[in-house]
């Protein structure tokens, strides 16, 4: 009995545990990531959508733009320049600074005057911008 | 002589795998944490450009609108009609998720608008409309 224990001791020198299957099991997991993995950064301008609710009384206090269909831009029934947005922004938000800006596009408005507008008048200092169609 | 040298070198041949499981694991918990499993829209579009635009971490619901009013999700044209309860799907699995509507320069805003009213229906309000950050 003792000698068989004794002889057990040679057994320790191959301890090690075969980390081969680990290995691929790793390696599988590691294909599977690097095959799903996505580095796709959207970077975008954040615009309000006004409830049913809250569209009437915003009208009043809030500075108006109008974005026709042919691309027009309209501040205070006048037509003006898209440089000129920032401008016409940063007048009106020095009279009532808390004032938020509401834009009226028309259907058919082109999406890039859209956002140009939009990026003028956070230039302009105006964050709170809300966005609405009209037909 | 031969005898001699070969013998004992065939017993142990076998590479020591452990360095190269660290080094692979490691690699497998880097795509494990930045993978963060983007929903793709599909299409490339001309995306209007904003110098005031935000990088947003959580932007991972991708929806395309081409030029022509096509609105693109998951590799996949949908309809209007469809958008909604795509988005309320995917939001129930994840309800963290924030949406970013990629639409072309070109592409009306009152398509952009009711994509963005179908998305806030299915209870995701923060949306953005995508831009280049270069200005």
């Amino acid at each position: 009995m003792r000698k068989r224990r004794n002889s057990g001791h040679g057994d320790q020198e191959s301890t090690g545990i075969d980390l081969a299957p680990m290995l691929d099991f790793v390696t599988n997991l590691l294909i599977f990531f690097i095959i799903t993995a996505v580095f796709v950064k959207e970077s975008g301008l954040e615009v309000n959508r006004p409830t049913s609710f809250e569209q009437n009384e915003s009208d009043t206090e809030s500075i108006q733009i109008q974005i026709l269909d042919n691309g027009e831009i309209w501040v205070d029934n006048r037509a003006v320049d898209v440089r000129a947005v920032r401008a016409n922004v940063e007048r009106m938000s020095a009279v009532s600074p808390d004032s938020g800006v509401l834009i009226l596009a028309q259907e058919q408005a082109p999406t890039g005057v859209l956002v140009e507008v939009v990026d003028q008048v956070h230039l302009g200092g105006i964050y709170n911008i809300t966005f609405t169609t009209t037909q | 002589m031969q005898s001699r040298r070969h013998a004992p070198e065939t017993e142990d041949t076998g590479i020591d795998l452990a360095p190269m499981l660290d080094f692979t694991t490691n690699l497998l918990i880097f795509f494990i944490i930045t993978t963060s499993f983007i929903k793709e829209a599909g299409i490339t579009v001309f995306k209007p450009s904003a110098e005031t635009a935000i990088n947003r971490d959580s932007g991972n619901l991708l929806i395309a609108i081409r030029e022509n009013g096509d609105i693109w999700m998951d590799r996949r044209r949908i309809e209007l009609r469809d958008v909604r309860p795509q988005m309320e799907r995917l939001h129930i699995e994840r309800p963290d998720d924030t949406v970013v509507i990629i639409a072309d320069k070109e592409s009306d805003a009152g398509m952009v608008a009711k994509v963005m009213d179908e998305v806030r229906l299915a209870g995701i309000t923060v949306v953005s409309i995508a831009a280049d950050p270069a200005g």
